[in-house]
């Protein structure tokens, strides 16, 4: 007999406790009843399950009624039902793809875990974790990051443990003969009195091949290893021309692209007018914004390639893994 | 007499080996070579390794903007290799 919805509502409130106590069941809900995979005009009490089995492997407690309380049922697979999570939620354990940051920064991504010296830590970008070298190793790391609500110390989830520096522009020189040279001439300045004084400044940094950094999580509970929308890792890679590749990002999610050049050199801006040269990067198309740098960048199959940290309105920069795996003398 | 041909013997390997030097360079040579002459350009941000549009190695050079001054001094061809220019706009950390 063909209830009407509001009498069904009745049914399904008395009797959805009693349902979503069976095994397998996820979720109860009010539809039409389907039949030989063809809907029909019959409204029902359907039950949602994680996995279809057949009744004979089911014990009557777990067994979905044919009716109830003279309604027909449905049984339907649904798989588990997860709660959608944005990637700038806080997240314990903590999967790659979602927001991270050292304290003093607005937000990056928590790009991926990784193993050093046998303990697993979070490997993102150094102007993620590190505050472009103005940090301290064991300064806090939060997740999410600042910019998306975390809180020192409610979302402390680990401390930073290691960076590789960025030589930027216009920093103090390295180079002795000039500064051997700055020295005399300084010299010089002070007997003719002069208040005059130089100091040698790099035109051209040195090259930087990566912009990564690792932070070692304060509990071991707090980690899952994979990546979210994507899994686990399945290996790496070495990128090449073409190589079609993917990503999750606290800014812009699941994204897909394509590697269009390999062998780059590239004038990268840092806030506040800071410029670095890096090179031997691989270049993609858009496929990021600000706060997914520290990506982990994929192929098809899952393998690591890259760590993305810079982009343009038409492209996005990535650090071979393999430099960053040798700079911090990490491995998956 | 033993003196010169000993001397000859060590001219001709000599020479086969200059022979070698005057190969072709690599697209990856090529674009060593000129990268830092490029990326002292005005709005020059990325030298790199690509295709062009028929899908052959070039030499691709990303600009932040429109620089017609910039773009006019860029060659089309270095060595065999074209050389393709791409606005890609000013390359930020992200």
């Amino acid at each position: 007999m063909a209830e009407d919805l509001s009498t069904i509502r009745g049914i399904l409130s008395r009797n959805r406790d009693n349902l979503l106590k069976r095994t397998n069941v996820v979720a109860t809900g009010i539809g039409y009843k389907e039949t030989g995979g063809t809907k029909t005009a019959t409204l029902c009490v359907v039950c949602s399950v994680k996995k279809k089995v057949a009744p004979s492997l089911l014990s009557d407690r777990d067994l979905v009624p044919a009716t109830v309380d003279g309604t027909p049922t449905d049984v339907v697979e649904s798989g588990v039902i997860r709660a959608l999570q944005a990637p700038t939620d806080r997240f314990r354990p903590a999967p790659g793809g979602v927001s991270i940051g050292h304290t003093a920064i607005t937000a990056g991504t928590l790009g991926c875990w990784v193993t050093k010296t046998g303990q697993k830590v979070i490997l993102s970008n150094n102007h993620v974790l590190a505050n472009s070298n103005d940090a301290e190793i064991g300064d806090p790391i939060l997740q999410p990051g600042p910019y998306d609500g975390g809180n020192f110390p409610q979302d402390h989830i680990a401390n930073l443990e290691q960076f590789v520096p960025i030589a930027f522009e216009g920093e103090p020189s390295q180079c002795q003969f000039a500064n051997a040279v700055i020295t005399v001439f300084n010299f010089g300045c002070r007997i003719i009195n002069s208040n005059t004084r130089y100091r040698v400044i790099s035109l051209q940094a040195a090259d930087n091949l990566v912009d990564a950094a690792i932070a070692k999580p304060l509990d071991p509970a707090d980690v899952k290893d994979e990546i979210l929308n994507i899994g686990p890792i399945q290996g790496t890679v070495q990128g090449e021309l073409g190589m079609a590749v993917k990503k999750s990002g606290r800014t812009t999610g699941f994204r897909t692209g394509e590697i269009q050049q390999v062998d780059v050199t590239a004038n990268v801006q840092y806030g506040a007018g800071q410029m670095a040269l890096f090179t031997d990067q691989l270049l993609a198309g858009a496929m990021s914004q600000g706060g997914d740098s520290g990506s982990a960048v994929l192929d098809e199959n899952n393998r690591l390639t890259g760590l993305l940290f810079a982009g343009s309105d038409t492209t996005t920069i990535i650090n071979r893994i393999e430099n960053v795996f040798s700079a911090l003398g990490i491995s998956l | 007499m033993k003196t010169i041909v000993a001397v000859i013997l060590l001219i001709i390997p000599l020479t086969a080996l200059g022979d070698d030097l005057d190969m072709p360079s690599s697209i990856e040579e090529v674009k060593k070579q000129h990268e830092a002459r490029f990326l002292n350009m005005p709005g020059v941000v990325s030298v790199g390794l690509g295709l062009d549009p028929d899908g052959n190695q070039a030499i691709i050079v990303g600009l932040d903007g429109p620089r017609p001054e910039t773009a006019a001094k860029i060659p089309a061809v270095l060595e065999d290799f074209a050389v393709v220019i791409q606005i890609i706009g000013p390359v930020k950390a992200q």
